[in-house]
């Protein structure tokens, strides 16, 4: 059962990519399979390419993909509390990270730990060291994962929904973060989530994902101004905007489709406004327009999709 | 703590003096013995007075350090104290490390090569190992090991040679058990999310096995230990009796058999005075493993 | 047009979906399933049935009096004429003896762990739903007695009263529980704090009535999973007990006691021991194995728990 199907795209120095899509839809299996962390069962990969720097590193072994993460290709996750082992301090935690690919001794390796949580701006860094991760509030964790996916000076940083489980006002704090040291570091920077806010913040390039396919793919300003694919515009419908009708929210209406059961041609037809009949017999391929790629048959002109009466769905499944 | 052991021994005390039987003093009376000499001799040991006033005397001993002999041979309890006291700690600490250096190393592999021949085989062990009464796989080991291959001698202290049966069969219920739980720990724990961002920061594999999922997994573990010295207080009174290794167990089950009160007083008082600093320090050695109690 | 088509397609479509997600059957019915496919865990229980059987009828069909010493037959060895399982050192026919230390053994750890069950849940059910001063007074009872090893507590019992079963009963069960107590106590906890007990009292149900009726059959898998470890410990006790003198008193067979009987004759005769302990551990193994089943089915959050 291919759970993702079809998925390219490139990532340049010093620019941000963000994936974007519901829960579900393959956007962090997609980031694992670049550094090969899919866990094996279940998942495998079973076709495609992974390129860095011009070498192909699909195929390459354990120990040299080994060498790679962290030191040239880091990964960020979601909940930095679980992140983070519990029973070890984070100045021994980085330190780890340092060791594992550098030949530094004790000293050299916590000074650069210090250093580089000065960078990410944690007070007083060296007495930071000996703290445990429970001991630290979630928006510092966050920092002190960026950094040690950082210490080493990687090319590649990808991000799996590094702010989702922080409050908002952290979150920017967090966000303003990547961009400042992906400027630093001209640092290529693939960023996971499911938020459009914060896409707004930091991206230069949006490749939207849905039911394990990249549907849509532009720069972040044609992608707010000008949405293409009903989908895309489904989701800018479901910000709620200052400006806009506060009563009533948009959503999507339907689900997800279950990878078991997949509609037979374009994945998004069950659910879409303007869905025709070839949507159910062809496949859509991704084509291009101007720096635009579009998976769509039908694609429409953007308007704000209102808020339909909600119809409450009374045939609630009774539980047993 | 205090209230526990003071109450405990006056339980005891009442118990053992109110038993059916009487001293038959280790041969010093035979039950044959008429009335008479039973009463002289029971009034020659102060055992004629109502129980609460012996009690009492016997704290007042125990308070200037006489600890009582024991009725059978006259010996000083301070002196059984010290040989019984270290024998039974070199055969429970053999035993306890080697529980801990079978079961932990086949824990961690049974979950790592989960559900192969290698798990199937450890988990196999662990049951047998929990199943087979301890005096029974004596038996069966004296029989193999001593009366058929004459390898081992069955009984007796304090050689090495005479130390592996009796270590063996002490440990063997709390390998399996020890085993079990750090099998289904280390499961648990591989699970972890931190486990993928250790190995997202370039770790080689063994590195995050057994530096940080091993660590996490040992926690319970560790806590259990106070648990598992309790218990193998409980099976040592078996075991040591099995090859007559002259330990407190021995001696306690010796003593309540033949009714040597002081005896049998004092070394239970002692055994459960253990029991219950093995379970206190266990509390604390699981404070200082998990980092998230201790600094709390 | 188009339109009737692709309602038609998504309709055809949705159809199958609906298939996809069939009818949750109930939860003991799936446990029994679930249960039955667990190869192991039949065994085990197929072995602990046989033994009850045996406990139960086993003795009455016994061929011979098991105290009845024929001393012209003695010691001879399994498949003799007459004697399945042979005679031990004063003739007495094993088979016989085994019948009814099978019986012992199987009284004293359904027995004690019938007890212990029932003590403990109420204990712990009391415990974890009143909380405050009753929890504290009875946690205190139970973490005293739960890290003590039964053995010590049963020696000491039996020096008091004197051996024999009674002792051994007594020790027993008045260690066991506490293990009982601690789970039911913990479950319950946690079952407290859930929307149905909330709702049940809204509704005016009584204490009691919301313990029997809504928390009781949630803690009942639990009790039931330890059950069958408990009742394998019981045994182990009582046939270790009975090994050093202070369990079941001859001319009475208890397992244990007829393995520390025919220890003396191990070299030459060694059924005498080892048959009586075959027994015992598969016994033990089998409830070890259905408790194991029993765990996996009713409540993985006990993985790990021995």
């Amino acid at each position: 059962m291919d759970v993702v199907r079809d998925v390219s795209f490139q990532l340049n120095d010093g620019e941000t990519l963000a994936l974007v899509g519901e829960s579900g839809c393959g956007k962090t299996l997609t980031a694992l399979s670049v550094i090969r962390l899919l866990p094996d069962p279940p998942a495998r990969i079973t076709a495609g390419s992974v390129v860095l720097d011009g070498t192909d590193i699909t195929g390459v072994p354990e120990s040299t993909m080994r060498s790679l993460r962290g030191d040239t290709v880091s990964m960020v996750f979601q909940e930095p509390l679980t992140s983070l082992d519990p029973v070890f301090t984070i100045g021994d935690q980085i330190e780890e990270a340092i060791t594992a690919h550098r030949k530094v001794n004790r000293r050299e390796a916590r000074d650069m730990a210090v250093e580089i949580l000065k960078e990410v701006q944690i007070p007083s860094p060296r007495q930071r060291l000996d703290d445990y991760p429970h001991q630290m509030s979630g928006g510092m964790r966050q920092r002190v994962m960026i950094a040690m996916a950082l210490v080493l000076d990687p090319k590649v940083l990808i991000a799996d929904e590094p702010t989702t489980a922080l409050d908002v006002t952290i979150q920017a704090q967090i966000l303003e973060l990547i961009r400042a040291e992906q400027e630093r570091r001209q640092l290529a920077v693939l960023l996971i989530t499911h938020n459009l806010a914060v896409v707004s913040q930091v991206a230069d390039r949006v490749a939207v994902m849905y039911a394990g396919e990249i549907v849509e793919e532009a720069p972040a300003s044609e992608i707010f101004a000008n949405p293409r694919h009903p989908y895309t515009q489904g989701l800018l419908s479901s910000i709620p905007s200052a400006a806009g009708d506060s009563k009533h929210l948009y959503t999507i209406p339907g689900r997800v489709p279950d990878p078991r059961v997949l509609p037979p041609a374009c994945l998004f037809a069950p659910r879409c406004p303007y869905v025709i009949s070839r949507c159910w017999h062809d496949h859509p391929g991704l084509e291009a327009s101007n720096g635009h790629l579009l998976r769509c048959w039908n694609p429409q002109p953007f308007i704000a999709l209102k808020a339909v009466e909600p119809e409450v769905d009374r045939s609630v499944a009774t539980s047993e | 703590m205090v209230v526990i052991l003071a109450i405990s021994s006056a339980v005891i005390f009442y118990a053992l003096r109110s038993a059916p039987g009487g001293p038959s003093g280790g041969g010093v009376l035979s039950p044959l013995s008429s009335q008479e000499i039973r009463q002289a001799y029971e009034k020659r040991l102060g055992l004629d007075q109502p129980i609460y006033t012996q009690y009492f005397i016997y704290l007042g001993h125990i308070a200037n350090g006489d600890l009582g002999t024991s009725l059978v041979n006259g010996t000083p309890i301070t002196e059984l104290l010290k040989t019984h006291a270290r024998n039974s700690l070199i055969l429970g600490l053999t035993a306890l490390l080697l529980s801990y250096l079978i079961a932990i190393p086949l824990g961690v592999l049974a979950a790592v090569k989960r559900n192969t021949w290698v798990d199937q085989l450890a988990m196999g062990g662990a049951i047998l190992g929990m199943g087979i009464p301890n005096f029974w796989l004596a038996l069966i080991l004296v029989y193999f090991f001593s009366l058929r291959l004459g390898l081992l001698p069955s009984a007796g202290c304090c050689d090495p040679p005479q130390l592996i049966m009796p270590a063996l069969v002490l440990a063997a219920e709390g390998t399996a058990v020890t085993m079990r739980m750090t099998r289904s720990s280390m499961l648990e724990h591989l699970r972890d999310d931190f486990v993928r961002a250790l190995r997202a920061k370039g770790l080689p594999e063994w590195q995050v096995v057994i530096r940080h999922v091993l660590r996490n997994a040992l926690i319970p573990v560790i806590s259990l230990t106070g648990l598992r010295l309790g218990w193998l207080v409980g099976y040592a009174l078996i075991v040591e009796t099995i090859f007559r290794w002259p330990g407190v167990g021995y001696l306690l089950v010796d003593s309540v058999l033949r009714r040597d009160y002081p005896v049998a007083q004092f070394f239970s008082l002692l055994l459960i005075l253990f029991v219950l600093l093995a379970n206190w320090f266990a509390d604390i050695a699981y404070g200082l493993a998990n980092p998230r109690i201790r600094v709390a | 047009m188009a339109d009737l088509t692709v309602l038609d397609e998504k309709a055809q479509w949705e159809a199958k979906v609906e298939r996809l997600w069939t009818t949750r059957p109930s939860r003991w019915r799936d446990a029994w399933h679930e249960l039955a496919r667990n190869k192991l865990a039949v065994a085990g229980s197929l072995i602990v049935v046989f033994f009850t059987l045996v406990a139960i009828i086993g003795p009455v069909l016994a061929p011979y009096d098991y105290a009845k010493q024929v001393l012209s037959d003695v010691l001879l060895p399994p498949l003799s004429n007459g004697h399945l399982l042979g005679t031990d050192e004063l003739g007495r026919d094993l088979l016989s003896r085994l019948l009814l230390g099978i019986r012992i053994s199987m009284a004293v750890g359904l027995g004690t762990t019938a007890i212990a069950l029932s003590v403990g849940t109420v204990a712990g059910m009391l415990a974890g739903y009143y909380r405050g001063w009753v929890d504290r007074i009875i946690n205190g009872f139970v973490e005293l007695v739960w890290g003590f090893p039964l053995i010590l507590i049963a020696v000491l019992l039996i020096g008091a009263i004197g051996p024999g079963l009674t002792g051994v009963v007594i020790a027993v069960g008045f260690v066991n529980w506490a293990g009982f107590a601690r789970i039911v106590r913990g479950e319950v906890f946690a079952l407290r704090e859930k929307e149905f007990v909330a709702a049940a009292r809204a509704l005016g149900k009584g204490d009691l009535e919301i313990m029997a009726r809504h928390l009781l059959p949630n803690v009942v898998g639990s009790a039931l999973v330890m059950g069958s470890y408990y009742i394998a410990i019981a045994i182990i006790a009582e046939a270790g007990l009975s090994f050093i003198g202070m369990g079941a008193q001859p001319p009475l067979p208890s397992l244990g006691q007829m393995i520390s009987q025919g220890s003396g004759y191990m070299l030459l005769n060694h059924w005498l021991s080892t048959i009586p302990g075959f027994v015992i551990v598969l016994l033990v193994l089998g409830l070890n194995v259905l408790g194991d089943g029993l765990r996996d089915v009713l409540d993985p959050r006990l993985k790990g728990v021995s």
